[in-house]
């Protein structure tokens, strides 16, 4: 992978709902070259605090108009800044980092377990499947979140015809629960197949940390999209590692994606 | 008038006094991306051990006003498959290759300078004798003015390179260690490593780092690394190599006017992979702003009356 250190130009800033947030980037490096799975490491802004870089998926991208999005939550002083920016400004851009999802094979079937941001990369791979001529009833999505309005791109989603099994923490839409125990029950009544299926996650850690023990548990073929901080977001300062079967591995050039089966998450 | 950056240590001469910091530049490809190399006065790898180490647990980093914590723990592929994997492309470069080298015992530092002597490729070694990360590691090297004399003298003693000694800033005084490693006989010294620290996340109740402290570098520690390089330089007469929160060409100046010889750039890289040869290009365009034929001519020259 080939990394290009230009400037990016904002094109807008998005208020999705409480603290969430989309930004949409002119990066031509980025239309070219993403694949689902990628991410972008930016500087918030020139100063020196915060200092370090911040990683996000890369959510959409928008080939002939030589953009992408990306999604965030409000949950800190970077976050806070990326929040503020204005359309027009320029943006320090390291992208697209890290490997990809490998993508199902001719007639296999895809199963997606999105927790709350979660849906950032998922979004992106459902979007690629069903420009590769997918069928959408052979892309499943289950997508948890808090409550009902922490739903993004739910109008997006439904529109694309895809199997969608929903859950809520408190029960406001869908299935009340946690999204991995509504999953769960699917597998093990086998109303989900599990051979010539392929299988990716991502979510916040605790939910990652169930994916990958149902994973084991059922030997799906499962991949994972993890975050963490990262210094560097190019493999160089070891900061970032993930505890796996084969020793700690670094999130942004090993990963961010992995095989559930083989991620340790404490 | 193209102004002179160049930099002697021992019988290397650098090009210019730009170098990136152990552990900030994994072990120089992760970086070929981004620019050429060669326009770098020279590259330091990782920290190279005898055996392979895995590292520290994570967290391994926690960001910091202005700075962050590091844990990594030496985390790196071993000497013998760093000259098998890892060499092949520093030798490749036209820039000076410096290797960093850690042990947890003399007979360690040794026998790692020993399989790298003669090899093609290599510059310079810069002994690691104060890694804050390591338990019975580096750090008990550098804190005791004795114990660094006997590190660097077996070093000095099993390899031809050209030796920087890396000292630590957690110690009573800095200048006694370096008087002590230039009596051993290091070509130069290199200044300062991480601060020892620590971060608390106080809604979750837990350190920053699984290794509870760690080491403190960015702009925050640059304060205190410009007066270890000032009090260090006034003492020793081999050349000093600052570091500690250099992000920019300015920071780097300070550095020289402090009185070091050459600077490396740490955090800065992974703020910006382009740090370094940014500041190259800077001290270029401020020697021509200030006129100066050479950037050395710098060097010490803090007015302090």
């Amino acid at each position: 992978m080939i990394q290009s250190k230009e400037e990016g130009l904002l094109l807008s800033v998005e208020n999705l709902g409480e603290r969430l947030f989309s930004l949409k980037i002119y990066f031509p490096p980025i239309s070219k070259k993403a694949l689902p799975g990628n991410f972008c490491h930016l500087r918030v802004d020139k100063s020196y605090s915060p200092l370090l870089r911040r990683a996000f998926s890369i959510h959409r991208v928008e080939k002939e108009k030589n953009s992408f999005e990306l999604l965030f939550k409000v949950v800190g002083p970077g976050t806070k800044i990326l929040s503020e920016k204005k359309a027009g400004e320029k943006i320090d851009l390291l992208a697209p980092l890290g490997n990809s999802f490998s993508l199902p094979g001719k007639g296999e079937n895809a199963v997606l377990v999105a927790g709350g941001m979660g849906i950032a990369p998922l979004f992106y791979l459902v979007n690629s499947l069903l420009e590769k001529e997918v069928a959408p009833q052979k892309i499943s999505l289950f997508f948890g979140v808090k409550k009902k309005d922490e739903y993004l791109l739910i109008n997006e989603i439904v529109s694309t015809g895809i199997r969608l099994h929903l859950a809520t923490e408190d029960g406001s839409s869908g299935y009340k629960g946690m999204i991995t125990d509504l999953f769960f029950q699917e597998l093990k009544a086998r109303r989900l197949k599990t051979n010539r299926t392929k299988f990716f996650s991502c979510g916040p850690n605790p939910m990652l940390k169930k994916i990958s023990e149902i994973s084991r548990k059922f030997n799906l073929d499962c991949q994972i999209s993890l975050e963490n901080h990262m210094p560097c977001g190019i493999g160089a300062c070891m900061g970032c590692v993930v505890r796996t079967v084969k020793g700690y591995k670094r999130v942004c050039k090993d990963g961010p994606v992995f095989d559930a089966r083989e991620v340790i998450i404490d | 008038m193209i102004p002179d950056l160049s930099v002697k240590i021992g019988r290397v001469k650098f090009s210019n006094p730009v170098l990136v910091a152990s552990g900030t530049f994994g072990y120089g490809e992760e970086y070929e991306t981004f620019f050429d190399l060669n326009r770098l006065g020279g590259v330091i790898t990782k920290t190279i051990t005898l055996n392979p180490r895995e590292g520290n647990p994570p967290p391994r980093t926690c960001e910091t006003p202005s700075g962050m914590l590091n844990s990594i723990g030496l985390a790196n592929v071993g000497v013998k498959k760093f000259i098998t994997e890892k060499l092949p492309f520093l030798r490749g470069l036209k820039t000076k290759v410096i290797v960093n080298v850690a042990g947890s015992s003399i007979e360690e530092y040794v026998e790692v300078v020993k399989r790298l002597e003669g090899k093609k490729g290599i510059d310079l070694l810069e002994i690691n004798i104060s890694c804050p990360n390591v338990k019975q590691g580096g750090i008990t090297f550098g804190s005791d003015p004795k114990c660094a004399y006997d590190c660097i003298k077996a070093v000095r003693d099993n390899t031809s390179f050209p030796i920087i000694a890396k000292l630590s800033p957690n110690v009573a005084d800095i200048v006694k260690i370096a008087l002590a490693v230039e009596e051993a006989g290091a070509d130069a010294i290199s200044l300062i490593n991480t601060l020892i620290g620590m971060a608390i996340d106080l809604e979750a109740r837990k350190p920053g780092l699984a290794n509870i402290t760690g080491g403190l570098s960015g702009p925050a520690i640059k304060p205190v690394a410009l007066a270890m390089v000032w009090k260090t330089a006034q003492k020793v007469k081999i050349p000093v190599i600052g570091l500690g929160g250099i992000m920019n060409t300015q920071d780097a100046l300070e550095f020289i006017l402090a009185g070091a010889s050459m600077i490396q750039v740490g955090t800065g890289n992974f703020v910006d992979p382009e740090c370094s040869v940014k500041i190259v290009e800077g001290l270029k365009g401020y020697c021509q702003e200030k006129k100066l034929k050479r950037i050395l001519d710098l060097k010490g020259k803090l007015k302090t009356n």
